[in-house]
């Protein structure tokens, strides 16, 4: 099977690889994985918490070709969107955009449940602030 | 005796009711197979997981030398078409039933539970953790090998070393859990156990063999590093 020239661009030359500090409230980390196939893929975002908007995405992933080309374009997608915009992203534009065959379409599962994973990594940290938040407010108060 | 309640046709040759083996029960002619037929059912065994590899060995032997082509040379066409459909089935069979994992795979994927690439399946979040270190320190010593970094590369080969011997032992790990589950299955057969307990078990099984294909490939990943590293 041949990859699709985009699968061998993203490949060759994948886009935001690297990590970010997991412990920051800024960051969200989605970790997921295909038993199946054995992959596993890592996919940070770092949010403005004003804006709401991705300003930074970074990946690792282990796996094939296209799972790499999958996760490399999500970042790409992800950055400069908003949170709920970002969620928007499906699995199947990846599928396009990529040209990746039914073999692979797991790939772009993948990195959409990634893309999820992260923002809802990040949303809990939100609202884990916000508990503190309150709770030392109220606190203060007694 | 046979478990597939599916009804097959009536004997070709001579119309005797379907005995669901591989001959009629009426003229001895072999059959057509049954597409709803099982490779269970093909060596008349339940779908039972624990099963007993002297005796699975034991049937198809017996069923290689009754089924093989060459006891069907003077025989007409349609027949001798039936031998070598039955024969490579039977290997088919033999081969997935041998193996416990690609047996419990069948049986899964039989029942609708198992769908190559298709149904998502998470892996355990501390798992995946574990697995993602693990390819890290792989990548780090490829590339200090490809540096020829000596130091760093014994002591990343170490480091493999101990995690190598750790998935080894979870592989052990899940290969009892898994044995324990194809008794507990043969056990919920045995009690004719309702739909739901047996989509539980089921769902049960698919998990550990996720989980287990994971530890799979991080065992090969690490033998197939140290087995290339040059003086480790």
């Amino acid at each position: 099977m041949a990859y699709s020239d985009k699968v061998i661009d993203h490949y060759n030359n994948p886009r935001n690889v690297g990590s970010m500090p997991k412990d920051d409230p800024k960051v969200g980390t989605g970790m997921v994985g295909a038993p199946e196939c054995g992959d596993v893929m890592r996919l940070q975002i770092r949010v403005n918490p004003e804006t709401q908007v991705i300003e930074d995405a970074k990946f690792k992933t282990f796996g094939c070709g296209s799972a790499i080309a999958s996760s490399s374009l999500a970042t790409e997608w992800v950055k400069g969107r908003t949170v709920e915009d970002a969620l928007h992203i499906k699995n199947t534009d990846i599928v396009r955009e990529l040209s990746l065959p039914p073999v692979k379409i797991h790939c772009s599962v993948l990195a959409e449940d990634a893309i999820k994973a992260a923002i809802g990594d990040w949303k809990r940290k939100q609202g884990a602030d916000e508990a503190q938040a309150s709770a030392a407010t109220a606190s203060a108060k007694e | 005796m046979s478990v597939s309640s599916v009804a097959s046709p009536a004997c070709w040759n001579c119309g005797a009711p379907p005995g669901g083996g591989h001959f009629c029960i009426g003229c001895g002619k072999i059959q057509p197979l049954a597409a709803a037929d099982g490779y269970f059912a093909f060596f008349g065994l339940p779908e039972k997981l624990d099963l007993d590899a002297a005796d699975l060995d034991r049937r198809y032997l017996a069923l290689s030398w009754k089924l093989h082509p060459d006891n069907f040379v003077r025989a007409e066409e349609f027949e001798r078409n039936l031998s070598l459909d039955r024969s490579s089935v039977l290997n088919d069979a033999y081969r997935v039933l041998r193996d416990p994992v690609s047996r419990a795979e069948y049986l899964l994927a039989r029942h609708g539970v198992r769908k190559e690439g298709q149904t998502k399946q998470q892996a355990p979040p501390e798992l995946l953790e574990e697995v993602f270190e693990l390819n890290e320190s792989l990548e780090e010593l490829r590339a200090a090998r490809l540096s020829g970094d000596a130091a760093e590369s014994a002591a990343l080969g170490k480091r493999l070393e101990a995690a190598g011997r750790n998935f080894q032992a979870k592989l052990a790990e899940v290969d009892a859990e898994l044995a324990a589950a194809f008794r507990e299955w043969d056990a919920a057969l045995d009690r004719s156990a309702g739909e739901d307990e047996r989509a539980r078990l089921m769902a049960r099984m698919n998990e550990i063999l996720n989980r287990r294909s994971y530890i799979r490939n991080l065992v090969a990943g690490v033998t197939h590093e140290l087995d290339g590293a040059p003086d480790a």
